[in-house]
C-alpha cells in the first residue's frame, strides 16, 4: 500500500508559509506602483477643458435657483437603515433556524432575548414616527 | 521630426480612432419628431447596439454625440447650447432632420433656420424624419470621419499638434452659410412671396374664382331652445350669426361675456360643461374689412346634449381688454394668456397674465397679420440671441408658491421622463411636491402662423406634425374642418380608409405609451415588444401610404390614392395576431403587483375636474367620463361602426393604462370592420371645385388635368366663413378652427389640441406626490410635445 504523501509546504522566501516582511514590503510596493500608474495615466490621458459653463451644475439644461447646500427631510435614509438592521436580524434568524436542533431551549431563551430586545427596538422607532413617511418633521 | 512622430503614431491613432467610432454613446436628446425614429433606431428590428451606440445617456457628463433629433426652437436654443457645452470633450454633433439641418418646413418666426447657426455641426441626416436606416447611416457616416479625419495621439500626450473630437466651429449667416431658401448663389434678387404668401400678387386668379357659398346648418330643437333663452336672458348683449357653417353661433358684447358664458354652463337649457377651445382673430387683414379689429372666439361643448356652440366677442382695436373667463372656467387660463401674447388682446382680472409660450422677453404678437411669420424675414439667430433668450428663473414660473417648498427644482426641459421638451418647475419638501410650476412654448413651431399663408392642400403636412405619433389621425381632423366649412362630400371608400388609418395610427399611439409608460416605470422589456408591434402597424402604414410618421395621407375630399394592391392581407395578419401579442401584455404587465403598486391610487382627478378642466381623451375617460366624439358626436364614417367606449371610475395612472389597453383591443375592431366591409368606388370627391382630381383621371382627360393643376399650384378657394370641427385623436379631441376670408389659405388656422387643455390641469394631479410617483403620472398621461404648443 502506497504511503499516502504528508502536504510539504514549499519553503522560500515568498512562502505563504513563512510569512515574513519581505513579501508584506514587495505586496505593498506593487500596490502603490500600480496605483500610481493608473492615477497618474487618468490624470495625464483626460484632457480637462474647464469652461464655465461645464463646470456648472446640470439641472436639465436650466440654471439652478438658488444653493444646493440646505437641510432637506430625507425619510428615505431612515428607511434604509431600519431596512437595514432588520435585513441583519434575518440574517440571525435564518441561520438559528438551520442550527434549531442543536440549540435546543438555552438556544431559544438567548434568540428570545434578541428578537425581543429589537422587538423593542422596532416598537421605540414606530412609536416615534420613524415609519411614517413624513417630510414635514424631518428637520 | 514631426513626419517620424506622426508615423510613430498613426497607429496608436488607429486604436484610439478605432476604439472611439464604434463606442460613441449618444446623448438622449430629443426635440420633436426625428427623436421617435432616432428611438426607434434604439429598438427592435433596427437596433443601434450594433454599431456600438446603444447607450443613449441621460446626462451630458457621460455622452459624446449630440444628435439634434427635431427642430430647433429659439426657447430651446440657449438649453441646447448649455448642454452641449456640458457635454465632455472629445464631442461631436449630429444634425438629424430637416427643421435641424435647415429649419426644413417650418421658416417660422419661433424656430432656428439651422442647428449649425448656434452648434457645431459635424454630420447632417436629410429626412423629415430620417428613417432608423438614415440614423444608422448618419452614425456611420460619422464613425467614418472620425477614423479618417482625427489624430487623438499627440492631444491625449499633451503634445502640440494632432486633432480629435468635432469641428469646433459655428456657421455665420451669411459668411459660412444661407438662409435663402431659394439656395444658395441667389442673393442679388430679393425674395418675394409664393403664391400664397403676404403681400398678395394682386390679379391673382384665386381673386375671379367663384366659389358657392359656405355650409350652413339649421338649428335642431335643442339648439333653439338654447337660443331663445339666450335671447330672452341676455336680450341685444347676444345676438345670433345668420351664416353659421358648422354650430351656433352667437356674437357677445365683450362686457357680458363672463356672464354668457357662465350662463351657458350653469343656467342654459342645454348646459354646455367644457369650454372647448379659447382664441382670438386679427381682422385688420380680411378682404372684406368687418367693422371692429379682432375677435375673441369662445368655443363651448355639451356633453350632457352632445352639441357645441360658438361665441364671438367683437373688438373694436387689437390691444382691447376683455373680462376674464377664469372665473367660470379654470381652463381659460391658458387660452387667455396664448391669446393674450399672440394678438396683443387683454383680459382683465386673469390672475397670471403673463406670457405662455415665448419668451418672457420676445418681442411683438406672432399671430397679428402685421407680424412677420417667416424666420428668414427675420434677423438670423446667433449664439448672443441665446444669452438673450435665457430661460426664466425658476422662482419667476412659480411666483409667490415658489416658497411653498424647501427649493426649487428644474424637471425638463430635458428629461428622459418629461416625453419631450417641457420645463416643470417643483417646489419640493424632501421628495414631496408642494407647488407645480409648468413653462411650455420650447416646442413652439408657430403652426398657426404657418396655417395662414400655405394653400389649404399644402397645410395638410403640418397637420401630421401636429402630434407626432398620430400622422394621419391629424390629416383627419383638419380635412374635415375644411369638409365641413365647403360642404364637401367624402366618397365612402375614402371614409372607411380614413377610419382605418386613423385607428391604426390609434393603435401605433397606444403601444408606443405601453412601451414608454412601464419603461417609465423601471421596466426595460415591454418598450421592445411595444415596438415590435407598432413596426408591424407601421409596416401597413407605409405600404398603403408610403410614409411611416408623417404620411401626409389625406386630401380635402379624400386621400391621396387608392389602397394597393395586398393591404388587405397585410391588415388581416396584424388582426389575426395582434389579440394574442395583447394578451402577453396583459399576463406580463397589467397584474403585476409592482406596476399595481406604482400606479393605483397614483395621480387621481375626479370627473368633475376632468370636465371643467377641458380634459379628453382616455385621460377622460379614466375618470369615468363615457365621452368618446366617435360615438357621442360621430364624424366621417364612424357611425357605421361597432364599438365600445372603454371607461374606467378611479381616474389614476392605472385606469389610465386600463383605459388605453381596452382602447388598443377596440381600435382593432373597428380596424377589422373596416378592412372587411371596405366599399369600392372613388377615393377622391368628385367635386373637383376644391378636390384633386384622381390621379388616374388627370392622366387621361384635359378637364380632370386641368382641376388638377389649378388646385395643386395657387390651391382652391373655399367660401368666407368659419368651420370647427373636433376628432377623437389618440390622444383626446383634437379641433381645427379654420376661417376663411375667401381666399386660397386660410385667414385664421386654429388648433384645439388634447394636450394643451390635459396638461394645464397637471397640478391638480401632481401636487402632494412624490417625484417617483409624478414621474408615473407623466407617463400614463400620454402627451406629446407639439400638441401642447403646436
Amino acid at each position: 500500500m502506497p504511503q499516502a504523501t504528508l502536504f510539504a509546504p514549499v519553503a522560500g522566501p515568498f512562502s505563504p508559509w513563512e510569512p515574513g516582511a519581505l513579501p508584506l514590503v514587495v505586496f505593498f510596493a506593487i500596490v502603490v506602483g500600480l496605483l500610481a500608474v493608473i492615477l497618474f495615466l487618468s490624470g495625464f490621458l483626460v484632457r480637462r477643458r474647464p469652461t464655465p459653463e461645464k463646470q456648472r451644475p446640470y439641472e436639465c439644461g436650466i440654471l439652478p435657483t438658488g444653493d444646493a447646500r440646505f437641510r432637506y427631510p430625507v425619510p428615505f435614509f431612515l428607511m434604509a437603515v431600519f431596512f437595514l438592521l432588520f435585513d441583519v436580524e434575518t440574517a440571525y434568524l435564518i441561520a438559528y433556524a438551520a442550527a434549531w436542533p442543536e440549540l435546543a431551549l438555552p438556544g431559544y431563551l438567548r434568540m428570545a432575548v434578541f428578537i425581543l430586545v429589537l422587538g423593542f427596538g422596532l416598537a421605540y422607532a414606530w412609536a416615534k414616527g420613524g415609519l411614517d413617511w413624513t417630510e414635514e418633521e424631518g428637520l | 521630426m514631426s513626419g517620424t512622430l506622426d508615423t510613430l503614431f498613426s497607429p496608436t491613432d488607429a486604436v484610439i480612432n478605432w476604439a472611439r467610432s464604434n463606442s460613441l454613446w449618444p446623448f438622449f436628446f430629443g426635440l420633436s419628431c426625428c427623436f421617435v425614429e432616432e428611438a426607434t433606431a434604439w429598438g427592435p428590428r433596427y437596433d443601434i447596439a450594433r454599431f456600438g451606440s446603444e447607450v443613449f445617456r441621460g446626462s451630458p457628463r457621460q455622452a459624446d454625440v449630440l444628435i439634434v433629433s427635431g427642430t430647433m426652437f429659439k426657447k430651446i436654443a440657449p438649453v441646447a447650447l448649455r448642454l452641449y457645452e456640458q457635454m465632455s470633450d472629445p464631442k461631436w454633433v449630429v444634425s438629424m432632420g430637416s427643421c435641424s439641418n435647415s429649419g426644413g418646413m417650418y421658416d417660422v418666426y419661433s424656430v432656428v433656420q439651422g442647428t449649425d447657426q448656434i452648434l457645431p455641426v459635424d454630420v447632417y441626416i436629410p429626412g423629415c424624419p430620417p428613417r432608423p436606416e438614415a440614423v444608422f447611416d448618419g452614425l456611420l457616416l460619422l464613425q467614418k470621419k472620425i477614423r479618417a479625419g482625427e489624430k487623438p495621439t499627440r492631444p491625449v500626450l499633451h503634445l502640440p499638434g494632432g486633432c480629435e473630437g468635432g469641428r469646433a466651429d459655428h456657421l455665420l449667416d451669411g459668411v459660412s452659410k444661407s438662409r435663402d431658401t431659394r439656395g444658395p448663389g441667389y442673393a442679388g434678387i430679393p425674395i418675394r412671396g409664393t403664391a400664397a404668401t403676404e403681400p398678395r400678387f394682386w390679379g391673382s386668379r384665386t381673386e375671379v374664382m367663384w366659389t358657392p357659398p359656405a355650409a350652413r346648418i339649421s338649428l335642431r330643437p335643442d339648439q333653439q331652445a338654447v337660443a331663445a333663452d339666450l335671447a330672452a336672458a341676455f336680450g341685444d348683449a347676444v345676438a345670433p350669426a345668420p351664416d353659421a357653417a358648422d354650430m351656433p353661433t352667437y356674437a357677445v358684447d365683450p362686457e357680458r361675456i363672463a356672464d354668457v358664458l357662465a350662463h351657458l354652463k350653469h343656467a342654459a337649457p342645454t348646459r354646455f360643461e367644457r369650454l372647448e377651445d379659447l382664441t382670438a382673430i386679427d381682422e385688420t387683414a380680411r378682404r372684406n374689412r368687418p367693422d371692429h379689429d379682432a375677435t375673441a372666439v369662445y368655443t363651448l361643448t355639451s356633453l350632457s346634449t352632445p352639441g357645441m356652440v360658438r361665441l364671438t366677442c367683437p373688438l373694436p382695436d387689437r390691444d382691447a381688454a376683455l373680462p376674464t373667463a377664469t372665473g367660470v372656467w379654470p381652463s381659460a387660463g391658458w387660452y387667455e394668456r396664448e391669446a393674450a401674447e399672440m394678438f396683443g388682446i387683454r383680459f382683465t382680472g386673469h390672475p397670471d397674465p403673463r406670457r405662455l409660450l415665448t419668451h418672457r422677453d420676445w418681442p411683438g404678437h406672432p399671430l397679428r397679420k402685421d407680424y412677420e411669420g417667416r424666420a428668414t424675414g427675420m434677423a438670423p439667430f446667433t449664439r448672443e440671441d441665446c444669452a438673450r433668450l435665457e430661460p426664466v428663473d425658476a422662482r419667476e414660473i412659480l411666483g409667490p408658491r415658489a416658497d411653498a417648498g424647501d427649493y426649487l427644482l428644474n424637471f425638463g426641459p430635458h428629461h428622459y421622463a418629461t416625453h419631450g421638451i417641457f420645463r416643470y418647475v417643483l417646489a419640493m419638501r424632501g421628495e414631496r411636491i408642494r407647488a407645480l410650476g409648468m413653462d411650455i412654448g420650447y416646442h413652439h413651431r408657430g403652426v398657426e402662423k404657418i396655417g395662414e399663408r400655405q394653400t389649404w392642400h399644402q397645410f395638410i403636412p403640418y397637420t401630421d406634425r401636429v402630434d407626432y405619433l398620430s400622422g394621419i389621425a391629424n390629416n383627419l381632423s383638419y380635412v374635415t374642418a375644411v369638409e365641413t366649412l365647403a360642404g364637401i362630400a367624402v366618397p365612402p371608400r375614402a371614409a372607411y380608409a380614413r377610419v382605418m388609418l386613423s385607428e391604426l395610427f390609434r393603435l401605433s399611439n397606444h403601444l408606443m405609451f405601453f412601451g414608454t409608460f412601464l419603461q417609465d416605470l423601471g421596466m426595460m422589456s415591454p418598450i421592445f415588444y411595444a415596438l415590435r408591434e407598432r413596426e408591424m402597424v407601421l409596416d401597413i402604414i407605409e405600404t398603403i401610404t408610403g410614409g411611416r410618421l408623417h404620411p401626409s395621407w389625406l386630401r380635402i375630399g379624400g386621400m391621396a390614392a387608392d389602397l394597393p394592391e395586398g393591404w388587405k392581407d397585410m391588415v388581416d395578419a396584424f388582426v389575426r395576431i395582434f389579440p394574442v401579442r395583447l394578451r402577453e401584455y396583459h399576463a406580463g404587465v397589467t397584474k403585476n403587483p409592482i406596476v399595481r403598486a406604482r400606479c393605483r391610487g397614483v395621480g387621481a382627478i375626479s370627473a368633475a375636474e376632468a370636465v371643467d378642466w377641458g380634459i379628453t381623451g382616455p385621460n377622460l375617460r379614466a375618470t369615468g367620463v363615457a365621452w368618446d366624439r366617435r360615438k357621442t358626436m360621430p364624424y366621417g364614417a364612424y357611425g357605421d361602426f361597432d364599438f365600445d367606449v372603454p371607461t374606467r371610475t378611479a381616474g389614476d395612472c392605472y385606469a389610465r393604462y386600463l383605459v388605453r389597453m381596452d382602447e388598443m383591443e377596440q381600435s382593432l375592431r373597428i380596424v377589422e370592420q373596416a378592412a372587411n366591409r371596405m366599399p369600392g368606388g372613388r377615393h377622391l370627391s368628385e367635386d373637383a371645385r376644391y378636390s384633386l382630381p384622381q390621379k388616374a383621371d388627370s392622366l387621361k382627360d384635359i378637364e380632370s388635368l386641368i382641376h388638377h393643376f389649378v388646385n395643386v399650384t395657387r390651391g382652391p378657394r373655399l367660401p368666407p366663413g368659419q368651420a370647427y370641427a373636433a376628432t377623437e385623436a389618440p390622444r383626446g379631441e383634437q379641433g381645427y378652427h379654420v376661417v376663411s376670408d375667401g381666399g386660397a389659405s386660410a385667414y385664421r388656422m386654429r388648433i384645439r389640441t388634447p394636450g394643451f387643455a390635459n396638461i394645464q390641469a397637471m397640478p391638480l394631479l401632481a401636487e402632494g406626490l412624490r417625484v417617483a410617483d409624478f414621474v408615473a403620472v407623466l407617463a400614463s398621461y400620454d402627451y406629446i410635445l407639439p400638441d401642447i404648443d403646436r
